[in-house]
């Protein structure tokens, strides 16, 4: 072996890049007694549709849905991670985890790879021990916080100043001697959903091709219009407990 | 018993031909010259109370520990090898401590008993040719205490590694008369103020000493309070109540 030294050698770099960022975006709100988990299925890397459906949003109990955006492979090695850790959790407390439990766990599992973290912001929609519809959002290194609301992902910057006007009705003054409702009901919520993928769909190119909204009703509650709604199908396994749906829409496929 | 032993009694973990393992039969031993312990469960919370035996007045009789808390909702008494135990109940309190920094929620009296079993059976164990980290089984019996969202709740676990739940219970020395006085004046619709003065009613007869405020040990676990030890003047009205 004999070392040849090349003359005037150019400095050279090279560098791995193990993320990428394959679009898409989520959202969630929370009812009184409901909670509506919503995501696109167009999964793209750049300018490419890698395919039109892969789905962003899973369910983990019967009362627990998780929504994750941003490296879908990381994405989907986290779901799994999480399904493992509640099965575990079954099998160890013999019931099945309570949603603030899994949003606590989500946290410990983020931050366990705080150097070198699942590139993905996830949210996480359910049913509480107290029969109320909640959402947590959580950013890739574990911060949490219970909210009304959230939308994550390549359009969020479009969709979440919409649901603040909505949801919270920021920069709108209440009639005199009225005041905003607190939750809104789940028809009103549906329809909020299905517009701001449509009008993500129209301005932001990762976004199209099609749109799954799950919906978890609380123990006992009324469909409130849920069955007029096309597209829809039940998920429910219990008779006794939350019910869960999915309704599956088409968005635009340009 | 012990007709039968020939050398079965050597190694931790070998069974004797009639499928027996002594050395965890011989820590059981142990709990049986333990002083008395008892638990009653109530609709409204879970009553301990221990004997302690002060056995010389020089003796500080408030040195004596044999109930110790293991979360704010959990509790434990002790008889036996009350040494042995602090292995144990500081393995129950990280168990608990770890179970609510992961999951933001009280873990549950069946898992903490479950967590100390788990632990009582790893002696003899070893990794490669390492010294097993525990050489011998536990020679304490417990009564777990606690209140989740099943209620309130009373295990017992022993050096076997079982863990049995028991709306009354009774270990150590005087265990067979205090648990037929349980039997007997158990029942279902017992106020948190009749469970303590059963459990002190059932120590009294299995003591030798005259009961008081110094050689008796009683703690609850209440949904309102939590676990808590009774102070010596509680104790005292209690004892005035019998």
């Amino acid at each position: 072996m004999q070392h040849v030294a090349v003359p005037h050698a150019q400095p050279q770099q090279r560098q791995f890049n193990p993320y990428s960022e394959n679009g898409g975006t989520i959202l969630a709100i929370a009812g009184a007694n409901f909670s509506v988990i919503a995501g696109d299925t167009r999964q793209s890397e750049g300018y490419s549709i890698q395919t039109r459906y892969a789905p962003k949003v899973f369910r983990l109990t019967d009362k627990a849905v998780l929504a994750t955006n941003g490296f879908a492979a990381d994405g989907n090695m986290f779901v799994k991670k999480v399904r493992q850790r509640l099965e575990w959790y079954r099998h160890a407390h013999a019931k099945d985890m309570p949603l603030r439990a899994i949003a606590r766990l989500i946290q410990t599992m983020l931050y366990a790879r705080r150097f070198f973290p699942y590139y993905v912001y996830n949210i996480l929609g359910g049913i509480e021990e107290d029969g109320s519809g909640a959402v947590y959002s959580f950013d890739p290194v574990g911060s949490y916080e219970r909210e009304a609301c959230r939308a994550a992902g390549a359009a969020s910057s479009l969709v979440q100043p919409f649901l603040d006007n909505q949801i919270y009705f920021k920069n709108q003054t209440p009639a005199p001697g009225t005041t905003h409702p607190a939750h809104l009901p789940l028809s009103h919520v549906l329809s909020l959903v299905i517009d701001s993928f449509t009008s993500a769909t129209e301005r932001h190119i990762e976004v199209g091709d099609g749109l799954e909204i799950y919906v978890v009703l609380a123990k006992g509650s009324a469909l409130q219009g849920l069955d007029a709604i096309q597209g829809l199908s039940e998920l429910t396994t219990t008779d006794d407990g939350e019910r869960m749906f999915v309704i599956r829409r088409n968005l635009k496929r340009d | 018993m012990f007709l039968t032993r020939s050398e079965y009694d050597r190694g931790v973990n070998t069974f004797s031909p009639e499928g027996r393992l002594f050395q965890v039969e011989y820590a059981m031993e142990a709990i049986k010259l333990g002083s008395t312990t008892v638990g009653i469960r109530t609709p409204n919370g879970v009553v301990l109370a221990v004997e302690k035996r002060v056995h010389s007045p020089l003796l500080e009789s408030s040195s004596i520990e044999k109930i110790m808390e293991i979360d704010v909702h959990l509790g434990c008494a002790m008889s036996g090898l009350t040494a042995d135990a602090r292995t144990m109940i500081d393995h129950a309190r990280v168990t608990a401590q770890n179970h609510s920094f992961t999951y933001d929620e009280k873990i549950k009296v069946e898992s903490v008993a479950q967590a100390v079993c788990d632990l009582a059976l790893r002696f003899g164990e070893s990794v490669h040719d390492e010294e097993a980290m525990m050489s011998r089984p536990f020679g304490v019996a417990l009564l777990i205490a606690g209140i989740d969202e099943l209620g309130p709740q009373l295990y017992h676990t022993d050096p076997s590694g079982t863990s049995i739940k028991y709306d009354a219970k009774a270990i150590g020395s005087g265990s067979e008369a205090a648990q037929s006085e349980l039997q007997d004046k158990w029942h279902k619709q017992m106020t948190l103020q009749e469970a303590q003065i059963l459990t002190l009613r059932v120590l009294k007869q299995v003591m030798e000493e005259k009961l008081d405020q110094h050689n008796v040990q009683v703690a609850q676990v209440t949904a309102e309070k939590g676990f808590e030890i009774l102070d010596e003047t509680s104790l005292k009205s209690v004892i005035e109540l019998m």
